[in-house]
């Protein structure tokens, strides 16, 4: 009979694509535990800086003999956004659901609408890289194959860049394009702006108790190293957001996978047992004709 | 008014400590170590490399902390330490083998830079071993 061999052969490529999206489905559940447990280490740590500048700036604020620096402006008066610089985290490999599309979508639309220039990308993930090629835009960062522990590298060199380029009059804000994690299967896209500082929306959310700090040794040189900080604990927890939400996309992706897999393997498996029985009852049928005639 | 402090050292890896305590000193960047009461006015600042102590039910115990910021309120001490570890974190061997290693880089040390990195490694080391109560950490 025409296509039992054939079937087989597909039942065991399809078993072996299976076995394939199995590990890739354990493996990822393991990476989505370690940037999972890197990123609730961190939360604590990127609350309280949040609390912490929350109280200094109100105390800036409401205070009009101190004359802020330059760096420290970036808090309190934020400039009219001219030039931005912006930060797309994707994933450096696919097999991720909709994680990578979700987030260049995102990117797409805030690149449409935003009325600043963009003078400087960063771009996290091979996919970022080229998505940045087929827009023929130019990204002055790349970054590939950053594994967890050179995260804190990449957003040392991205927060002092920042900062010396807000000084320098270079740029008026810096945005973060990446995927919130929600969930281990629920991510989702987010424009996040790291400075200027969007104050309001923590104050109507959170009581901001108003006491008066000192700063010590004084208020500027406090300020001025307190915002890269604060810049470059954002950007971890962005990283780290973006991280386990790949992971977790392509959990929930190779588990769907091996799903349908199974499935194959069923609804095949029957049509080969068909076809063979089949074939069976044909040749019975030959062999009780041939010993009636 | 509260006779406690709430004390958190919190480090980008992890939270370290939280606890009321009695009294706390940290060093700071600029201006030698600070020691805080209950009632201290609220104050922010640059922390140093160093030892941090705090008083819990009568007894010192101690911390290392190494740069990030401290916010001082009346009843509460946060630490966002970049690095930070109790005692029991501290691994002696890797410390005093830390040690050697940054003693050997100040001997070939020869540019201002390297003379620098090793002189920060051999603080670090000689902090850690300290706080463990190693003999070797009493000349810091």
């Amino acid at each position: 009979m025409a296509g039992l061999q054939d079937i087989r052969r597909r039942i065991r490529s399809v078993k072996n694509t299976q076995q394939v999206t199995k590990a890739m489905k354990m493996i990822s559940a393991v990476k989505l535990r370690k940037s999972q447990e890197r990123l609730v280490a961190l939360r604590p740590y990127a609350g309280k800086m949040m609390e912490v500048v929350q109280r200094v700036v109100g105390r800036i604020k409401g205070d009009s003999e101190i004359q802020p620096g330059p760096t420290a402006q970036a808090f309190l008066n934020p400039r009219e956004e001219k030039r931005i610089r912006v930060v797309l985290v994707a994933s450096d490999k696919g097999l991720c659901g909709g994680f990578n599309a979700n987030v260049l979508k995102a990117a797409n639309a805030f690149v449409s609408e935003c009325a600043a220039e963009i003078v400087h990308l960063d771009v996290v993930g091979k996919r970022a890289v080229e998505w940045a090629r087929k827009r023929k835009m130019t990204a002055a960062g790349e970054y590939l194959n950053i594994p967890l522990t050179g995260f804190q590298h990449v957003v040392t060199e991205i927060a002092a860049g920042a900062a010396a380029q807000y000084q320098a009059g270079e740029i008026d804000a810096l945005y973060v394009i990446y995927n919130y994690f929600n969930s281990p299967v629920a991510q989702t896209p987010t424009v996040f702006r790291v400075f200027p500082m969007a104050l309001d929306r923590r104050e109507d959310s959170r009581e901001v108790p108003e006491v008066s700090h000192l700063l010590e040794p004084d208020p500027n040189s406090v300020l001025e190293t307190l915002l890269p900080r604060f810049v470059e604990t954002e950007l971890l927890r962005n990283l780290l957001e973006s991280s386990a939400s790949e992971h977790g996309a392509r959990m929930a992706a190779m588990d769907k996978a091996s799903n349908n897999a199974g499935e194959m393997i069923a609804k095949l498996t029957l049509t080969m047992n068909k076809i063979r029985q089949a074939s069976i009852t044909n040749q019975i049928i030959e062999i009780v004709s041939g010993a009636n005639a | 008014m509260s006779q406690t402090i709430k004390l958190e050292v919190v480090t980008p890896e992890r939270p370290v400590f939280s606890a009321e305590v009695a009294e706390v000193q940290f060093p700071t960047a600029s201006r030698g170590y600070y020691g805080i009461l209950p009632g201290h006015t609220p104050l922010m600042t640059e922390v140093g490399d160093g030892l941090l102590y705090y008083i819990l039910d009568g007894q010192k115990h101690w911390l290392t902390v190494f740069g990030g910021f401290a916010e001082v309120g009346p009843d509460r001490v946060t630490i966002l330490a970049r690095e930070s570890e109790t005692v029991d974190m501290i691994d002696l061997e890797r410390a005093e083998a830390s040690r050697q290693r940054a003693l050997a880089l100040l001997k070939e040390a020869h540019t201002e830079h390297d003379l620098a990195n090793a002189q920060a490694k051999l603080d670090a080391s000689l902090i850690r071993l300290q706080a463990a109560g190693h003999p070797a950490g009493h000349g810091f």
